[in-house]
């Protein structure tokens, strides 16, 4: 009876397993069909019934993506605008999740359920002003309209207040009573303390500032200041027909973020995690 | 005295050290926001503004497009949030107790589509469906299945995009379904085994209540991101075909960019506005209390 009831145990998570591996190879396959379009030519990319594996290779739609449009320029900016607001996000949030942990002043909770109640509110709901604003402080077609917006958001107050809150209270006294100031405090003390709350609102912010496609649509009009996702997303409405051209560019788009997963791959899933957990 | 000082000082510091933060979040969140609620109000072109009242709601309930865009986002939210719940939810299920090596491949593979982003994501998914050339319409034509054009036809678009949209991002759900049940104390499994429970019996009333917290996250975050959805609808169907998958965002974004309707657009930007504060009410409350 019992090993009958271990036996049924078995077959049922021997089935689940099975359609949940089904769907994680059938998830990867557009990626697939993704990459191997991108290196056939135009005739071979659109021949049916289809080459499962590319029989002609060909590097050609890449350089055709990097010399037809300025697809170095929209990586750069891409990595300018990801990098910079995740920098400066971690400073200014730090700074403020420090104080909203460790210090004392009058006024600090309701500030801090001001702050926190914008936390599920997408920037886009506002874009209209949002970019009247930044139209008014010149901010179109610049790299620093698409940075300062998501330097605003109050997710790494929020993210690093939990990481301050675990930090011991006596490190704070003992800096003190060595005659610490409260900067140094911060910065010698108590900042290397949260710094895997650092490293995971690096990554989790560089990755939401690399996608935050309609903000970036909004703000780069000119075909300079574009960034990657928001270039190659036009290439869609490009008059070539070809497309492994267009498939090229997709993937030109998607090799960044997939060599940051597969390097950061244990940080990723740590990262994510904390985001929910440290509520 | 010396005291006083101090705590002085340290309140002084303190509206230093939160200083910068706040006063992005006073430019870029809460002036946009007020200033979002007061173009509502008035009717824009380009510099010169004028006060119509509530004209630009009216005009909103007079259209049917956008009734069209706020049924779309309706039923985008509860297909997607329940897909994905319910099938984080299973995968998580299933794999949390295997070997770690095999949990990072799953993990892995399921989130690597959140990764390259629903920009490429979008545009591969409409070279597969293409009617011409894709794969899917081909296959769909060998089956001798009558309608190829699933983007162009009404009554497939939407399947089609919530499909898309739940493969693709379901991943992040997996991540948080795989950390929260790893994190159930083994004892508790144990304990229902030796009473001679089945897998399944263990999943639905050992590992289900425990992981609540979890699964009300995963709702919230995801209705949030759907009722935001925008880059799958403008790269794969530009909300056609006539109008049968315009969302609440695109309607927005078409206003706003493309219309120069700025006031309507701050309307349909106030309408989301109310919305997203409204479903975010039960998280807040339960990080408060948390405190």
């Amino acid at each position: 009876m019992r090993q009958e009831k271990a036996k049924k145990r078995e077959s049922f998570d021997i089935a689940s397993n099975t359609v949940v591996l089904l769907f994680a190879l059938l998830n990867l396959f557009p990626l697939y069909w993704l990459f191997s379009s991108s290196v056939k030519n135009s005739s071979d990319v659109i021949k049916m019934p289809p080459d499962w594996w590319p029989r002609t290779f060909t590097w050609s739609n890449y350089a055709d993506v990097f010399t037809n449009q300025p697809a170095l320029r929209w990586t750069l900016n891409s990595l300018y605008v990801a990098g910079l607001s995740t920098a400066l996000l971690i400073v200014t949030s730090s700074m403020a999740a420090y104080a909203f942990s460790k210090l004392r002043f009058k006024g600090r909770s309701v500030f801090f359920i001001v702050f926190i109640s914008s936390l599920m509110i997408p920037k886009e709901v506002m874009i209209v002003p949002l970019f009247r604003i930044s139209q008014d402080l010149g901010l179109v077609n610049s790299v620093y309209g698409m940075i300062w917006p998501n330097v605003a958001t109050a997710f790494g107050v929020f993210l690093l207040k939990g990481f301050f809150d675990t930090a011991p209270d006596a490190l704070r006294e003992a800096a003190r009573i060595d005659g610490a100031g409260e900067v140094r405090t911060f910065l010698q003390i108590m900042l290397p303390i949260v710094k895997p709350g650092i490293g995971a609102l690096f990554i989790l912010n560089f990755v939401q500032v690399w996608n935050d496609y309609l903000w970036q649509l909004v703000i780069g009009q000119n075909k300079e200041s574009k960034t990657l996702m928001v270039g190659i997303a036009t290439l869609m409405q490009d008059l070539n027909p070809n497309f492994a051209y267009k498939m090229a560019g997709a993937t030109v788009a998607a090799i960044p973020m997939l060599l940051i997963f597969i390097l950061f791959q244990r940080y990723f899933t740590r990262g994510i995690s904390i985001g929910a957990v440290k509520e | 005295m010396i005291r006083y000082n101090r705590n002085v000082k340290e309140g002084l510091t303190g509206y230093l050290f939160i200083a910068p933060q706040f006063l992005l979040f006073l430019i870029f969140v809460v002036y946009p926001i007020v200033e979002g609620l007061r173009l509502s109000l008035y009717k824009v072109q380009y510099r010169t503004e004028t006060f119509v009242g509530f004209d630009n709601y009216a005009a909103l309930f007079g259209d049917p497009v956008f009734f069209k865009a706020v049924w779309n986002t309706v039923i985008f939210v509860v297909a997607i949030v329940l897909l994905t719940v319910a099938f984080s939810f299973f995968v998580g299920s299933a794999v949390f107790d295997k070997n770690a090596k095999y949990v990072s491949f799953i993990r892995g593979s399921y989130y690597i589509p959140v990764m390259v982003s629903m920009v490429v994501m979008s545009m591969v998914w409409s070279f597969l469906l293409n009617p011409a050339n894709g794969l899917i319409s081909y296959m769909a034509r060998e089956m001798e299945m009558s309608t190829v054009n699933l983007l162009g036809n009404k009554s497939t678009v939407l399947p089609v995009v919530i499909f898309v949209t739940f493969a693709t991002n379901v991943g992040q759900a997996i991540i948080l379904y795989i950390a929260a049940m790893i994190g159930v104390p083994k004892d508790l499994f144990e304990a229902a085994e030796v009473d001679g429970a089945g897998r399944l019996h263990v999943i639905c009333h050992i590992l289900l209540p425990l992981v609540k917290p979890t699964t009300i996250y995963i709702t919230i975050i995801n209705i949030i991101a759907v009722l935001k959805i925008f880059v799958v609808i403008q790269l794969l169907t530009g909300g056609g075909p006539n109008n049968a998958s315009v969302t609440l965002m695109y309607y927005l974004y078409n206003n706003a960019f493309k219309y120069n309707q700025l006031g309507v657009a701050s309307a349909v930007g106030v309408i989301m506005f109310l919305l997203t504060l409204l479903l975010s009410v039960p998280q807040l409350k339960a990080m408060f209390n948390d405190k």
